[in-house]
């Protein structure tokens, strides 16, 4: 019998999400069932809630130990676009009669762009700031935008298109010495790079589905210096100490404690086998014609390969790929005619925009993947190459 | 894991590119093009003609699944076609013949503004068999 993996396309979209791990799933589905920890862990009057919310804090300290935080630090949200939201509009709308300025990237996910533009309608002033073309920001840069009504800086650490990485440590300095808050979007670094910035950031964004945990479930970290800036968004019930309101679902929290606790024992193992895959990948189709690299191959994450095919364009590229399930550019703005506005800002031609595939690595990949994926792109680019005017 | 989202037409053109791609530099053609790869669509076609009628053509584009298909349908609709009826139907025809979104009808424009370059480029006197020439078009 002809394995699954054989003949189902070969999964590069790793940024977009994960599969669950196996292992993680175990813990999940222990937790659903009747003869399983299926009680609300507010119900604390009995064993069922009792021992749900014991299972509950086991895993929030798994999530704290990711990041070097304590426990007490994380709030558990339905994913990492609920958390930005949370710290940004959070903190802007707590402290608006105090300070009024926001500093922030042109390439940051929309989970962060659109709450604060959000917040830009509301009056906010906002500072937006362009990487340069390999996509970092100068810290220099970003001091040079704090202002004494500054309020929040909102940067991420991995960009989930080009996995091009940030200096989180050196931005969060500049910014403590400022006396700003710092916002950092983990999504696309944990469990892929060392992340222990407690202490370095005030709120940080993570969410399960990235490291092979359920979607629905994710986290801010909010450092307890920054407890008193923040404010929660929504209302009805007190959970989460006043910032996040709702029934926890205890089996999602299980499931990303667990791959917490996973990526914690496993990532750096991970991430140097991803990393070579990564390169061979790059290695294998850099000789095409007018294929250029979007991602830093040094000092970038080694799950997120980004490559523009020139002469193409990107959804054919994608639509004759049947062998392979891949964005272009991030799931989110795949649907965009324009291409992707991170390579836009990053000064990439609309064109190369549009032309612009991201490879995304996991856990789950393998060289076989890799070959076959290298191969299906060549006959692809090359066949599209050759109606192209 | 099904659902593709085109339209098995669709796939099937996409999938070939039947008559992808340009003649030989040394024969006569009439070529049209239109749209530029910055707005997301650039259809080319080059006409073989044999006397006033069309005899091959081929097509260039680069553009989403659905252009390119459709243009590697016509392409093989217009041999025999004059240039008085070069265009076989309307962009409204193909979006429906190829289920194409309405969100990209635009794209479908462009391959008619390629065909009607074709025609404005087509010499009114062109040469018919045995040596006499059709006197405007």
């Amino acid at each position: 019998m002809t394995d699954v993996r054989e003949r189902a396309p070969v999964y590069l979209d790793n940024a977009a999400t994960t599969a669950v791990d196996p292992r993680v799933a175990a813990e999940m589905a222990a937790c659903l069932t009747e003869e399983g920890v299926y009680g609300n862990p507010s119900s604390t009057t009995h064993v069922y809630g009792r021992e749900a919310a014991r299972r509950v804090e086991a895993a929030r300290a798994e999530v704290a130990a990711l990041i070097g935080a304590q426990p007490g630090e994380i709030v558990f949200t339905s994913g990492a676009t609920e958390a930005s939201n949370l710290a940004i509009l959070g903190t802007a709308r707590a402290n608006a009669d105090r300070r009024q300025h926001l500093v922030t990237a042109r390439t940051e996910h929309r989970a962060t762009l659109d709450p604060v533009r959000q917040l830009e309608k509301e009056g906010f002033a906002v500072t937006w700031l362009t990487p340069g073309p390999q996509g970092r920001l100068a810290v220099e840069d970003v001091r040079a935008a704090l202002r004494p009504d500054t309020l929040l800086v909102s940067i991420m650490h991995v960009n989930n298109e080009t996995g091009a990485v940030q200096e989180v440590a050196a931005i969060g300095a500049a910014c403590r010495a400022a006396g700003v808050l710092f916002h950092c979007d983990l999504a696309q670094g944990v469990g892929k790079l060392p992340t222990a910035f407690a202490g370095q950031i005030d709120f940080g964004s993570f969410t399960a589905h990235k490291i092979h945990g359920p979607k629905g479930i994710g986290a801010l970290y909010v450092a307890a210096t920054a407890r008193p800036w923040l404010a929660p968004v929504m209302f009805g019930g007190g959970q989460e100490r006043g910032l996040r309101p709702g029934t926890l679902p205890t089996h999602q929290v299980v499931g990303f404690g667990r791959a917490c606790a996973l990526a914690k024992e496993e990532g750096g193992a991970d991430a140097i086998r991803v990393g070579a895959l990564r390169e061979a990948l790059w290695r294998s189709l850099a000789h095409l014609p007018g294929v250029s690299l979007n991602s830093p191959l040094a000092g970038g994450s080694p799950a997120i390969l980004n490559v523009s095919f020139e002469g193409v364009e990107g959804e054919s590229l994608v639509t004759a790929l049947t062998e392979i399930a891949i964005s272009t550019g991030s799931a989110c703005s795949s649907a965009t005619a324009a291409g992707s506005y991170v390579l836009r800002s990053l000064g990439r031609s609309t064109e190369l925009a549009q032309s612009s595939l991201r490879f995304s690595l996991g856990r789950f990949t393998c060289a076989a993947d890799i070959e076959r994926a290298s191969e299906a792109v060549k006959r692809a680019f090359m066949r599209l190459r050759s109606v192209a005017p | 894991m099904t659902g593709d989202t085109l339209s098995p037409l669709t796939r099937e053109f996409f999938t070939c590119l039947a008559r992808g791609g340009r003649f030989a530099e040394d024969l006569p053609v009439v070529s049209g093009e239109a749209g530029r790869e910055a707005s997301g669509t650039r259809v080319r076609f080059h006409l073989r003609l044999t006397g006033a009628v069309v005899a091959e053509a081929r097509f260039q584009a680069y553009g989403c699944p659905h252009t390119l298909a459709v243009a590697s349908w016509l392409a093989g609709e217009l041999a025999g076609r004059r240039r008085e009826d070069l265009l076989p139907g309307s962009p409204g025809d193909w979006a429906r013949r190829f289920e194409v979104p309405v969100a990209k009808l635009g794209r479908l424009l462009v391959i008619e503004d390629a065909l009607r370059d074709c025609v404005a480029k087509w010499p009114a006197d062109t040469p018919l068999p045995g040596g006499r020439r059709k006197m405007g078009a």
